[in-house]
């Protein structure tokens, strides 16, 4: 029975652990969906720049990948202002057939992203050996005569925490400060916020860079704890997407709970059904989100508030 | 005017004819490989030790007074691109010998091209079963298939550990799923009960909880079948849980070449590997290979480069013996091979269900003091096997 229990509990913490990381990488996705209504297919992508620059950092100056996070998050800010002040938007401002061509515009940058990525650093894998990876906490140590023995990694719950700081930071400057009400109210509803003079092409521009700065935070988070390789973009693209259809298109809070429900789902499923049913099991929230639940977590937070 | 036209059209032929005549001088050899994705590690290792094996086969007067030429063609792993390249290579180059690829798959989809165009192809490092076992009369391979990667390993296990219960894990690829499946037979055979027995998807971030469920089973034996990044994280992981099995064992691939240290570094001390060679062998030529290779490298090879290496050897034995270069002569030449390389003793058999498969003695790696040490077969051993290992909390080893 105890080692049911231990075994129930351990895959909690790394549900839980895997889904702060898993909601950060969704944030950046749903904060892009929600303000500019296109789906960023080339979130991964960026992630994976942000790990080659904490993996540069770490090899050529010993920067450890934590630090890392100070140097490519604006990094990536950059490049995501610039990828929408010379992408994106000109692509926005082109009649065409299609009404979604910046989504198949940002599944180029990706691509894009990715080869140059295989050209410049070639395909091998690449990770930082940090001192602390395999550092953990047991339960044991606290506890001498414990029935049962859990494990908490170092770099896990550093990179979970990390996280979870993020996101409040996110959260602050959305709610509290004037550009992210302005660009809250851009997501809300585009045209009454020009209406209101709010300047939504600089809003977007502020939004994308954030996006691609969150994601570049999580890259870095993800470092010490996994590796790097250039066409690694494409498994956090779709972690992302199904974390944001999860989430709720565009709503952050939603993102947040998504991330965290993907990471518990995900863990179960590995412990009770076997970790092969992990795609598998990510497509069938996907697929049943889409049909049971348009709206996502989100649409669930709102009507209860409405509720009341 | 008609003057300057003559003397441009003889120009024009005497060059084609120069060409011609260069073209006589050499033989020219096409190997797909992964040279991008994420098998290219080891794409980069094979390409690296073809390239020695060319050279030296050029500074002693070449094949037949040929020169060896070779060029590389990168498949990207993809068996789609790998049949591609093949196709075009035998069509369109009239390539009279493939050899070359890694991941199985690749290698099958290169198998039924060249078994189709009646082109012999010769496998260097693809180890599912069925390559061989199909009834292709032009497809020979260098190395042990699947199921007998891990013959060192289960004689390790029947006369050192004597465990009772194990617990299989192994990527769901070709390599692993036939990797996994054996040992499951194997382990039968010996009187091994299998408590689990679970895949995973390449690539996967978080292996602890499929690793919670393994501690709570309590296995004497953790063996996985995976390549190298996912070895590295299943022991960081496995240490973080601190599992307490009597031995970890890994089938090949990942866990057999120096990045899996680096990058698993203490959780990596006391796992046992299958592998087919190590630079610490005495095969003819062996040794020296190894020390080329680290020179130009800075790194050893694996198994895969010193197949690579030798099986142009192979293929130098093989056209020197084959009565004109016709397919069908290089096949019966090929299947006459019987000489000792530095990957060891080359013989194309077909027995148990294989044909043209050569039949080798597989050895057990173990990580000691950070390093890859041969351990059996005792009597080729480089240092003493470790068992029982120590738990992971009494332990002390820090590798850099």
């Amino acid at each position: 029975m105890s080692a049911q229990i231990e075994l129930f509990l351990q895959t909690l913490i790394a549900g839980i652990l895997l889904g702060g990381l898993y909601a950060l990488i969704g944030l950046g996705m749903a904060l892009i969906m929600g303000v500019m209504r296109i789906i960023n297919l080339a979130h991964g992508d960026l992630m994976m720049v942000a790990m080659y620059i904490a993996f540069f950092s770490y090899d050529i100056f010993h920067v450890d990948p934590y630090v890392s996070v100070l140097i490519a998050t604006p990094a990536l800010f950059l490049l995501g202002v610039g990828l929408q002040k010379f992408l994106i938007t000109p692509v926005l401002k082109v009649e065409s057939i299609l009404p979604h061509n910046q989504v198949i515009l940002t599944v180029g940058i990706g691509m894009v992203l990715s080869n140059l990525a295989t050209v410049f650093f070639k395909s091998d894998y690449r990770s930082t050996p940090v001192d602390y990876a395999t550092k953990a906490w047991y339960l044991s140590d606290f506890w001498r005569n414990s029935p049962i023995e859990l494990s908490l990694s170092f770099a896990w719950s550093v990179s979970f925490v990390l996280a979870v700081v993020i996101t409040a930071m996110l959260w602050f400057f959305l709610t509290r400060t004037d550009t992210g009400k302005s660009i809250r109210a851009t997501a809300q509803d585009l045209d009454a916020a020009l209406l209101m003079g709010v300047n939504v092409e600089r809003m977007r521009m502020l939004t994308f860079g954030l996006g691609a700065a969150l994601v570049g935070a999580a890259g870095c988070l993800f470092m010490p704890i996994y590796y790097l390789y250039p066409a690694l973009g494409k498994q956090f693209t779709n972690i992302a997407f199904v974390v944001t259809i999860l989430g709720g298109l565009g709503s952050t809070e939603g993102a947040i709970i998504g991330g965290v429900i993907l990471g518990i789902f995900e863990s179960m499923t590995a412990t009770y059904l076997g970790m092969g049913w992990a795609p598998v099991g990510r497509f069938i929230i996907f697929v049943a989100v889409l049909v049971f639940l348009p709206g996502g977590v989100s649409s669930l937070l709102r009507s209860r508030r409405f509720g009341r | 005017m008609k003057k300057l036209s003559l003397v441009v059209a003889l120009v024009f032929v005497l060059s084609l004819l120069a060409t011609n005549l260069f073209a006589a001088d050499t033989l020219n050899l096409s190997i797909p490989l992964p040279l991008t994705g994420s098998e290219a590690k080891f794409g980069e290792i094979q390409k690296r030790s073809y390239e020695i094996a060319a050279q030296e086969i050029n500074a002693k007067g070449g094949i037949k007074g040929k020169k060896l030429v070779l060029r590389f063609e990168d498949s990207e792993g993809k068996p789609e691109t790998a049949r591609a390249i093949v196709e075009k290579l035998i069509d369109v180059n009239k390539q009279i010998i493939i050899v070359g690829e890694y991941t199985s798959k690749c290698a099958k989809a290169v198998a039924a091209v060249a078994e189709e165009r009646k082109v012999p192809y010769l496998v260097v490092a693809s180890a599912s079963d069925d390559i061989t076992q199909k009834n292709y009369k032009y497809v020979f391979r260098m190395n042990a298939s699947n199921s007998h990667y891990a013959d060192g390993v289960v004689s390790f296990l029947k006369d050192v550990v004597k465990p009772k219960t194990m617990a299989i894990l192994y990527e769901s690829s070709d390599f692993g799923t036939s990797g996994a499946e054996d040992m499951e037979k194997q382990a039968k055979q010996l009187g091994i009960k299998v408590l689990l027995k679970e895949r995973y998807e390449k690539g996967a971030v978080d292996f602890k909880p499929i690793l919670s469920k393994v501690k709570s089973e309590r296995p004497d034996v953790l063996y996985m079948v995976s390549y190298v990044m996912d070895a590295s994280l299943l022991m960081k992981q496995i240490k973080e849980l601190r599992i307490e099995a009597k031995l970890f064992a890994g089938g090949a691939a990942g866990f057999a070449i120096p990045e899996f240290i680096e990058n698993a570094k203490d959780a990596s001390e006391y796992v046992i590997t299958a592998t087919l060679w190590s630079p610490k062998l005495t095969f003819p030529g062996g040794k020296q290979y190894a020390e080329k290779y680290k020179a130009k490298y800075r790194e050893y090879p694996s198994y895969h480069g010193a197949s690579a290496y030798s099986s142009l050897f192979v293929i130098k034995d093989a056209l020197e013996r084959a009565k004109s270069w016709k397919s069908d002569d290089i096949r019966v030449a090929l299947k006459a091979t019987n000489m000792k390389t530095a990957f060891g003793p080359v013989k194309f058999e077909d027995k148990d269900g294989y044909q043209n498969q050569n039949f080798m003695d597989t050895l057990v790696l173990q990580v000691i003091n950070c390093e890859l040490e041969t351990i059996w077969p005792t009597s080729i051993a480089t240092k003493k096997y470790v068992y029982p290992i120590p738990a992971w909390r009494d332990r002390s080893v820090k590798c850099s």
